[in-house]
């Protein structure tokens, strides 16, 4: 139990002559029993981040905090700190008992305080059949819960977890997810968990720290990252299908594109503008109808360019005048490419984002 | 890899004539070790003969030849000890460095392997004359182990690079040290890479003729060289005796080739092709 902050802490390789910037000057704030998720691409240096709260790499430059002790120069073993790898990091030459005990072990527990710690833990992640068996005789979700076990056995002050189920199949991530959220609703640890799946962030998180090209775009609840994103990359990262973003020109609180022309952004300065529309907030309807309400929707004519039916949802990407949107409708709802058909669109449902700097235009 | 019937007798047919041209001089040396003078070396070729040990007992007893064999298991063991000791640490080291400087470490070691190792000979003399170490037990295994080192550094860095760095790290987030964590963790795993280069190391070593031959003098030779001192020798008492010492030396790596086969192949296949 800990709160975690990181204060300027930056991460610079300099590798013969080249230098390169795995992280730019990152403050973080965590509170005790929070579970923060790094959300962001490859290559965005959430791991990095990670990483450098376990002290499995040095900061370049800023301090750490783990409770009331900087820990910048402690090496992993002493941060109090346990962690579940993405391919596990399960020791394959001992058994499942074993693997858990090891922390216990390797910090001189008593004997006879280790068959009940690794007995609980293991009843936590319902492993208890399995422990006499090798790593190398279990599934992925098996091997998973068996890092997770050793990673609870010992009650560390934080859980550090980086993208522990992207090498599992869609269905045993769903379940393992609901796992993870039990786990830390029973624990109350402090956790910091690393993916790229937005799904994950969302269903787990506290708090999102959405993070690109080496910095934080956005900390927030999942619904503040979801529901009022800060610059286009939180917007379009976030959200399946990705929000519509369409480039155009904002004039006396009229936006314009290519004969697209939504009025109500008042207050608002002119310029170059992205506007932003998730994929619900595009109304679509049949061209001749007048399904959609008109007072509330500025209707934009559209040919449809696919049609595809998700199961709960159908996605129409249509076609206006060169540029690709994406409109999530009724799963009843069927169009044949080529069909001519009107977009709703309503400012209410709009972001803005200013096209050069992409940080959002807020009202 | 599957094979129609057909191709199947041939390769067994194949296999089987490369088999007997292969192993007919080990065999026939075997068998004429056996015998005396006249019975092995008799024209033309006697296909039975008399079985006599007495070019064993002479070689082993009267030349004392178990010394050299004492000779070779102190130096082989030596060298096979000292090599894997460092050659872990280094390879291990290497393979997890992510700087520039692990690349040109590792190519100055293959530069240093790919010299004849006769050219070395001359610069041994004068170091080893100059220490007062020359015809010792500890400048053949200082040589053999330089010229090993390469080698099993290459090999055991190939192995440890299957080794997931994951593990390591998460031995030591779990408490280990970076020293118990590949103590602990991830010697365990490497076993069979430390198995297989040993090996390969032990051959190197024990094969040697050359350094042992140039660097001792009879009493710490090794066998190998014993034996071809024995060999070149004019009479025909002394080539028996190289005869049946050519069959001892031989026996144990056939032996230990047997037990060990499936390391020697994983090894061949996964330290060189990767490496």
């Amino acid at each position: 139990m800990a709160r975690v902050q990181l204060n300027e802490v930056s991460r610079v390789w300099n590798s013969a002559g080249i230098r390169t910037v795995g992280l730019k000057p990152l403050s973080l704030d965590i509170a005790d029993g929070e579970f923060i998720v790094l959300l962001g691409p490859s290559g965005c240096g959430k791991t990095t981040t990670m990483r450098i709260v376990a002290g499995l790499e040095e900061s370049s430059a800023g301090e750490v905090w783990i409770g009331d002790r900087c820990v910048n120069s402690l090496e992993p073993k002493d941060r109090d700190v346990a962690m579940v790898f993405q391919s596990y990091g399960l020791y394959p030459n001992m058994t499942v008992r074993e693997n858990i005990a090891f922390p216990l072990k390797i910090r001189g527990t008593p004997r006879a305080d280790i068959e009940p710690a690794v007995a609980r833990a293991a009843a936590m992640v319902e492993l208890n059949d399995l422990l006499d068996r090798k790593p190398k005789a279990l599934s992925g979700g098996q091997r998973q819960r068996v890092a997770l076990a050793r990673a609870i056995v010992r009650k560390p002050a934080v859980f550090l977890m980086d993208e522990p189920l992207s090498n599992l199949d869609a269905k045993l991530r769903v379940s393992m997810r609901s796992h993870i959220k039990h786990l830390h609703h029973t624990l109350k640890t402090t956790t910091i968990y690393v993916t790229h799946d937005q799904i994950e962030a969302m269903t787990l998180a506290d708090r999102v720290v959405v993070m690109s090209k080496a910095e934080i775009q956005q900390i927030g609840t999942p619904q503040q990252i979801y529901n009022d994103p800060a610059n286009t990359f939180v917007a379009s990262f976030v959200g399946s299908p990705a929000m519509n973003l369409i480039e155009g020109e904002l004039l006396a609180g009229v936006f314009r594109c290519n004969g697209i022309e939504i009025a109500g952004f008042d207050a608002v300065r002119d310029g170059r503008v992205l506007l932003g529309v998730r994929p619900e907030d595009v109304a679509v309807q049949a061209a001749a109808t007048r399904d959609v309400d008109s007072q509330r929707y500025v209707l934009v004519n559209a040919d449809v360019f696919t049609c595809e039916l998700t199961g709960d949802a159908t996605l129409v990407v249509c076609d206006v005048r060169g540029q690709r949107i994406t409109a999530k409708a009724d799963k009843n709802v069927r169009y044949e490419i080529g069909d001519k058909v009107g977009l709703g669109f309503s400012a209410i449902h709009s972001f803005l984002f200013d096209a050069v700097t992409q940080d959002r235009i807020r009202k | 890899m599957n094979f129609s019937k057909r191709n199947q007798v041939w390769i067994v047919v194949a296999l089987a004539i490369w088999l007997v041209i292969a192993s007919l001089p080990v065999v026939w040396t075997a068998i004429i070790s056996l015998r005396s003078y006249v019975d092995a070396f008799a024209n033309p070729v006697k296909w039975t003969a008399p079985v006599t040990f007495e070019n064993y007992r002479a070689l082993w007893v009267d030349r004392e030849f178990y010394k050299n064999f004492v000779n070779t298991a102190i130096v082989t063991l030596g060298t096979v000890s000292i090599s894997l000791t460092v050659g872990c640490l280094a390879a291990y080291a290497l393979a997890r460095y992510r700087g520039a400087l692990g690349f040109w470490l590792l190519l100055l070691a293959l530069v240093f392997r790919a010299l004849p190792h006769s050219t070395l000979l001359p610069s041994f003399f004068t170091m080893f004359d100059a220490l007062g170490i020359r015809n010792t037990y500890i400048a053949l295994i200082f040589v053999l182990v330089a010229i090993n080192q390469p080698f099993t550094i290459w090999m055991l860095r190939s192995f440890f690079m299957n080794i997931p760095a994951e593990l390591d790290e998460a031995a030591m987030v779990d408490g280990c040290t970076r020293f118990q964590a590949f103590r602990r963790v991830v010697i365990p795993v490497m076993w069979p890479g430390i198995v297989t280069t040993g090996l390969f190391s032990f051959l190197l070593a024990y094969n040697d003729f050359l350094l042992s031959s140039a660097l001792t003098n009879a009493e710490k030779m090794t066998m190998p060289a014993a034996i071809a001192n024995s060999i070149s020798a004019e009479s025909e008492a002394l080539l028996m005796q190289g005869v049946a010492g050519a069959v001892s030396i031989t026996l144990p790596l056939i032996i230990l080739v047997v037990l060990f086969q499936r390391q020697i192949v994983s090894g061949l296949t996964q330290g060189a092709v990767k490496g």
